[in-house]
């Protein structure tokens, strides 16, 4: 009893904070119709200044820093600006980025705000010094005992702050004026306005209150749960299940619901030291119950979420049928045949790397750019192709190519699953879906030593009639032929989906991304061509993960994490998610691509990476939707447009 | 005084011009009714009018200063707009509405609720579940308790039974009359609008057709029709017995 006591107590401090990220995203949602995924990065930005100024009286700002103090600071201070650089946070995501967006598609919205959040974990770890780093207590180390059990005061402490916030949130929405007319501005923007409130300025105090609730609740929990450059950030996906679980209606209910999560992963860890805890679910079982509730939660409550009314929402970036162009298509594959042969060493394993990232940046462009399916999981269907790889040549010798086959089959069977609640489901939801699958993914397949052995994953080297299409050939970092068998492959998949594209399936996606109910009207079996865009797109980033373990050797969950994914995502959309052309360009820019290759090579700072694709993301998903590749279509025909009509007078 | 003036306003969406070079006028105290036919431009000049919507030339100007962008600063500046899709909340209680629409010195919710009897012992409950009748009455209680210096009403009677709307307009005359408002009713039945307005212009295709004292208007319905239907002589306008525009 003692011990199911005291790992209840555990859970509270993670709890806490997971409970006041869920009743933050229900205020934001309430109050802006966004769903923020940047709500943990936020509170991770405040547990850092705080940790920083509470060791070294340093107070760090994203560029440059104060010196507060000569010594630690006090705890009060420390802990005071480190709420305040929360809440001011939020404030500048709401003004700089998401009132620009206030009537932007749904998918603006999620890269924008996952834009904040790589933003603000790229910044960590380059302006503070993450290794070995400790928070300092803050609130009384004593114990009292509850039932048998030794309870941790602060832990206590901590969970009834986040209570009282979520009380407090809870009576402003319900009592004051300003909550009401916050309730209402989720209802009728416009009506508000007319009845005399300005909604950005209700919902500017919204972001910043929650903005600061997180970040003391994350600050003084901090203690107790550790610092860590990232976890902060992926609290976020447990507060979503909560927040959804509430329907995104109710604060208390998230709260609790928050609560009841961390306090159930905590058990979960109770069980897995009992011998009949079976050794498969020993690791990141607790991170697949997020999953699990936020695809319940969704699937029985989908329909009764409330959607945002009143602001008139823009359309997504154009489209158009891919057209294939044998000349260019030759020019293209010309170009990338003489960019193999004409380098060497990192630079080709760079312009290799981008060729794969180029086909998995196309899985994006096939469910996000023509099928409207907004999915973070890309890179948790790569590395499932790159595991099943690494099991299908070590254990069972399967020949190339049915080597790259199975795996993507793999992939497929687990993207119609992760696919499934896209059938209910649909913008944003579906983001925190397929972000929620990808994370369980990540740390139940791919980090668990029961699935992937501590010795890594070795991969043989692929052969087609006895010619060695491995990777290395001595000092030869990328052979010749291990790259042109890539293009091959690459240019094969990328030219049967320019052809699909172009032809009925093509069409019925666009159709669904136009208008669901339209498209239904009109004979298409939206849920069937929903799958079939799901299967189809996990397929090509299977393929994509299986070159990818082509291309190491040996694999680690560090080429397939969350992060690689969002990044991925980052760079697809600068580049133009809608088009194949964007695919290209996302290629060239992706990790450990072309430019990565550029900044790290030539430029020396290829630290900087994540910080650039997060900047880039995000001011394009302010300032230029349509990506890199709409804007020169657009310019392009612009010119054609001018010539044109200059002709006829 | 005017507390409303259009000067050589032309609005629209887009490219596409709904209003062109109106000049009209709305003085304290005063009920002006805007008619026309369907796509004449009324609703569009009292977008405009709110700072919903930006003319492309001309001006609008309220108590003789130009009217501002911010549509809430507007309205907190006494220019309120009932539109015709009502702006109330239905997600909150009718007080809740109510109390969204009051600030600070403007009337008690209870004095509103004097003027609207039927409303009183609905205040606790939620707005989707009130009848259209109801919801409409709450509009206009939203905008008496923001004691409005230009009030815009649009389409009051728009899905409502007739008794409904004979309860209401005398609201907004008597708002008129005893707070010195200045009124600007778009109204598709013409009867009861030029039987409430001082004056009355009839919109056609976004510039004025015809304008005159409600007396006049009222008194020759066949300028009336010519300007509802511009220079179409085949089509009639026939009044229904409760004097909305049909056509024959």
């Amino acid at each position: 009893m003692d011990q199911l006591v005291l790992f209840v107590t555990l859970g509270f401090a993670v709890g806490a904070v997971y409970a006041v990220i869920a009743s933050s995203l229900v205020a934001v949602h309430a109050a802006t119709g966004v769903l923020n995924f940047a709500q943990g990065s936020i509170a991770l930005w405040g547990v850092w200044v705080a940790a920083e100024l509470g060791a070294t009286g340093t107070l760090i700002l994203p560029i440059g820093s104060v010196q507060i103090a000569d010594g630690p600071a006090p705890t009060t201070v420390a802990v005071a600006i480190g709420v305040a650089s929360s809440a001011l946070v939020a404030l500048l995501t709401h003004l700089l980025v998401m009132r620009p967006l206030r009537s932007a598609p749904a998918l603006s919205q999620v890269v924008a705000s996952v834009g904040v959040m790589l933003l603000i974990v790229s910044l960590v770890p380059l302006r503070f010094d993450t290794t070995g780093a400790v928070a300092a207590p803050i609130l009384p180390s004593g114990t009292i005992e509850v039932l048998g059990a030794q309870v941790a005061v602060a832990d206590l402490i901590v969970l009834g702050l986040a209570l009282t916030v979520a009380v407090l949130l809870a009576a402003y929405f319900r009592f004051t004026r300003w909550g009401t007319a916050t309730r209402a501005s989720a209802e009728d923007e416009t009506a508000l306005r007319l009845t005399g409130w300005s909604p950005d300025r209700l919902a500017a105090l919204v972001w910043f209150t929650t903005g600061a609730a997180t970040g003391l609740v994350a600050v003084v929990g901090s203690p107790s749960i550790g610092l860590d450059p990232i976890s902060y950030t992926f609290y976020v996906l447990p507060g979503l299940a909560a927040a959804l679980i509430a329907r995104l209606r109710s604060v208390l209910v998230a709260a609790a619901a928050g609560l009841a999560i961390g306090v159930f992963q905590s058990l979960l860890m109770m069980m897995s030291t009992y011998d009949f805890w079976p050794v498969w679910a020993q690791a990141g079982f607790g991170e697949t119950v997020p999953f699990l509730i936020v695809m319940v939660a969704l699937f029985v409550f989908g329909r009764s979420i409330p959607e945002r009314g009143g602001v008139q929402t823009l359309r997504m970036p154009p489209v158009r049928p891919p057209r294939t162009r044998p000349v260019y298509a030759l020019v293209v594959v010309a170009a990338t045949v003489a960019a193999i042969l004409l380098t060497e060493g990192s630079w080709r394993f760079g312009v290799v790397t981008s060729i794969i990232m180029m086909l998995i940046a196309l899985s994006l462009v096939v469910l996000t750019g023509y099928l409207g399916q907004i999915s973070l999981a890309a890179m948790a269907f790569a590395g499932t192709g790159g595991f099943v790889l690494s099991r299908v040549t070590t254990e069972y010798g399967v020949p190339f190519p049915l080597s790259l086959v199975l795996p993507a089959l793999a992939a497929t069977v687990l993207g119609v699953i992760v696919g499934i609640p896209a059938l209910r489901i649909r913008g944003a939801h579906l983001a925190v879906v397929t972000l929620a699958g990808a994370l369980a993914i990540q740390t139940f397949v791919f980090g668990n030593p029961a699935f992937t052995p501590y010795e890594g994953n070795l991969i043989e080297d692929p052969t087609l009639f006895g010619l060695d299409l491995g990777v290395r050939s001595g000092t030869v970092l990328t052979t010749t032929s291990f790259a042109l068998m890539v293009l091959v492959v690459v240019g094969t998949l990328t030219w049967a989906t320019a052809r699909l594209m172009r032809g009925r399936t093509g069409r019925s996606f666009l159709a669904i991304r136009s208008n669901e109910r339209a498209a239904a009207s009109v004979g298409i079996d939206v849920a069937g061509t929903k799958l079939l865009g799901f299967a189809f797109s996990a397929f090509l980033a299977g393929i994509g993960g299986c070159l990818i373990g082509y291309s190491r050797g040996q694999l680690s969950v560090e080429s397939f994490t969350v992060f690689v994914g969002l990044t991925l995502l980052c760079t697809v959309y600068v580049a133009g998610i809608t088009s194949l052309a964007g695919a290209v360009v996302a290629g060239l820019l992706a990790p450990l691509g072309v430019l990565a290759t550029f900044l790290e090579g030539t430029l020396g700072v290829g630290h900087l990476y994540s910080l650039i694709a997060a900047i880039a993301l995000v001011v394009t998903a302010v300032l230029n939707p349509v990506g890199i590749t709409g804007s020169v279509r657009q310019a392009s025909e612009h010119l054609i447009h001018r010539r044109t009509t200059r002709a006829q007078l | 005084m005017s507390v409303l003036e259009l000067k050589g306003v032309t609005a629209g969406y887009g490219h596409a011009a709904a209003v062109r070079d109106l000049d009209l006028s709305v003085k304290a105290g005063e009920v002006v009714a805007l008619l026309g036919p369907n796509g004449a431009g009324k609703t569009t000049v009292l977008r405009t009018a709110v700072g919903l919507l930006q003319p492309t030339s001309g001006e609008v100007r309220v108590f003789g200063r130009r009217l501002g962008r911010r549509v809430e600063k507007n309205a907190r500046a006494g220019v309120v707009l009932v539109p015709d899709t009502r702006a109330i909340f239905h997600q909150l209680t009718v007080r809740e509405n109510l109390s969204l629409a009051r600030r600070r010195g403007d009337l008690d919710i209870d004095a509103v609720l004097d003027r609207l009897p039927r409303l009183a012992p609905l205040v606790n409950r939620r707005v989707g579940l009130l009848s259209g009748g109801e919801q409409q009455m709450l509009a206009l209680a939203k905008a008496l308790l923001a004691r409005p210096r230009v009030l815009l009403v649009d389409e009051l009677s728009l899905g409502l039974a007739p008794l409904a709307v004979q309860e209401l307009l005398p609201i907004v005359r008597a708002l008129a009359d005893e707070a010195w408002t200045g009124v600007l009713l778009v109204e598709q039945h013409v009867d009861l609008a030029l039987a409430t307005a001082d004056r009355a212009v009839v919109l056609h295709h976004g510039r004025t057709a015809l304008s005159g004292t409600a007396a006049e208007l009222r008194a020759d319905r066949e300028a009336v029709r010519k300007a509802y239907f511009g220079d179409h002589e085949e089509d009639e306008l026939v009044l229904a017995e409760d004097g909305a525009p049909l056509h024959a």
